[in-house]
């Protein structure tokens, strides 16, 4: 006898609807059923309509973010197993982004903001190809490398309160890549994005919520990243009063 | 390409941060004598607890802890009564709300300066 | 391109239904007891300022039905704002010493011992004082 759960589906036809609305269906399900998996059997075999974003199914594309029961997670490392006891489930796109169509949210804002904060090396001169790699002791790396993991997928965006008062936030996983590469000691561009860290737009529209933290499929820990940026926010802003900041790039 | 401005947040968050800090290690004991030893403790003479207290708060460093501890919850709590409105989805201009709860710290934190000075 | 994005406000109520939210409210909540509390303490410095009987009736205010409820409350808010803070400090306080970094509990440890410390400091003076 196979197990079905009744699926909430937010849908969202952008030529024909004003606002959201949702459509109910039956879904079988067994212990590895995941939501991506519900999502392609109602896609499948009982409304081939539904749009909705998926690729590698194992939580590394970042692609498959949804809002279920409430809570921003990926559809693929989501089970139905976990959901048993539950009447329905509830699935509706990420809340804080544009809905283009049923499940989809555009996610152009999100890439702008990474691009911002520079994620890239920054030297003030290039080593010669001929010196070698760049060499990092383990402990070099221990100081970024959690906030090296970000898979993209904006559910910290969904997850944070604040980004969804205010969209001019930079928000979690812009500001912890910003932080990632300031602290990377191959990096010599912290003075280039603590600009971007000191606006209200960076750390100071961050009020430790850490829901961020709790729902990144990852545990690249943003609100640890945000936080750790506004106690060297804080210095540079000491540091300017006295003069000792350096000039704006 | 936005432009992105200083915050001034971090005077803000520097006074917070200190208070916090100060109201978690001090503010439960404080609540227990205030609320407990304070009213209840027996004691036959009472003016007792007036003069204790009173050399303490005439004391330059009883003074400035007295300053330091009640001057840092105003601006804890300030700052925090200030972000909770937002998420609330209170609004008000920007300037008036931030010399509210900024501007009545301060006022608060100087009276309590006036008064200790004065003992 | 028929795009026609449907943009999500956020609501005034959008921390009522999730339980991480309803706690972070709680958590800054804590401040409403905490303000009122520090107008207490600054009522107190004044009572001081004005003598003896003043002081006494500040004091029998404390003692009030009324005023200790609050002070219940207060002590509440105070040691869920102290939980709350020493979770958060090891996220912002990264101690390396040589190539590793000191444990959260090791932080959070040391705070609540200062924290017992403090207190029993505050509370055997005030007891063998007052």
């Amino acid at each position: 006898m196979t197990n079905t759960i009744t699926v909430e589906l937010s849908r969202y036809l952008p030529e024909t609807d004003k606002a959201p609305w949702y459509e109910k269906f039956e879904v079988p399900y067994n212990d590895d059923t995941s939501v991506l998996e519900v999502l392609h059997y109602i896609k499948d075999y009982l409304d081939p309509s539904l749009s909705y974003r998926w690729s590698c199914r194992m939580a590394i594309c970042g692609s498959c973010g949804f809002l279920i029961n409430g809570e921003p997670m990926l559809g693929c490392k989501t089970f139905i197993r976990d959901y048993s006891d539950t009447a329905s489930i509830k699935i509706e796109p990420l809340p804080n982004f544009p809905v283009e169509r049923d499940l989809v949210v555009s996610m152009d804002d999100f890439v702008e903001k990474l691009a911002t904060v520079k994620p890239y090396l920054i030297r003030e001169e290039e080593q010669p190809v001929d010196e070698g790699e760049y060499l990092q002791t383990p402990a070099q790396v221990d100081k970024y490398k959690q906030f090296s993991q970000c898979i993209n997928c904006g559910l910290c965006y969904a997850a944070c309160p604040q980004f969804g008062r205010n969209p001019e936030f930079l928000g979690p996983a812009a500001l912890s890549l910003a932080f990632r590469y300031n602290q990377d000691s191959r990096d010599q561009g912290k003075k280039q994005r603590m600009e971007f860290l000191n606006a209200e737009e960076g750390v100071w529209s961050c009020t430790f919520v850490g829901y961020c933290s709790e729902v990144c499929p990852k545990n690249v820990d943003p609100a640890a990243a945000i936080n750790q940026g506004k106690l060297a926010s804080n210095i540079d802003y000491g540091l300017n009063l006295l003069g000792l900041a350096g000039k704006k790039q | 390409m936005k432009n992105y401005q200083r915050s001034n947040e971090p005077v803000a968050w520097s006074l917070f941060g200190a208070g916090g800090m100060v109201l978690a290690l001090v503010t439960p004991a404080l609540v227990i004598v205030t609320a407990l030893i304070l009213p209840f403790l027996p004691n036959a003479d009472p003016g007792h607890s007036y003069r204790v207290i009173l050399s303490f708060a005439q004391n330059w460093l009883g003074k400035l802890i007295l300053l330091a501890v009640i001057s840092l919850h105003f601006y804890h709590t300030a700052h925090r009564l200030y972000h909770g409105l937002h998420d609330l989805h209170i609004h008000g201009p920007d300037k008036v709300m931030k010399s509210i709860f900024y501007g009545g710290a301060t006022l608060l934190s100087l009276l309590t300066a006036y008064w200790l000075f004065t003992l | 391109m028929n795009r026609n994005p449907y943009l999500q406000k956020q609501p005034a109520n959008w921390w009522v239904k999730n339980p991480y939210y309803r706690f972070y409210m709680l958590r800054e909540g804590t401040a409403i007891p905490l303000f009122l509390y520090s107008l207490l303490l600054l009522y107190g410095v004044y009572a001081l300022t004005q003598g003896e009987s003043a002081f006494n009736q500040w004091i029998a205010l404390l003692r009030s039905p009324g005023m200790i409820i609050f002070q219940l409350i207060t002590f509440l808010a105070a040691v869920f704002h102290a939980y709350t803070w020493f979770e958060l400090v090891p996220k912002i306080l990264v101690l390396r010493i040589g190539n590793h970094r000191v444990p959260d509990v090791l932080i959070k440890v040391s705070h609540w011992g200062a924290c017992i410390f403090c207190t029993v400091m505050i509370l055997v003076s005030a007891i063998y004082f007052l």
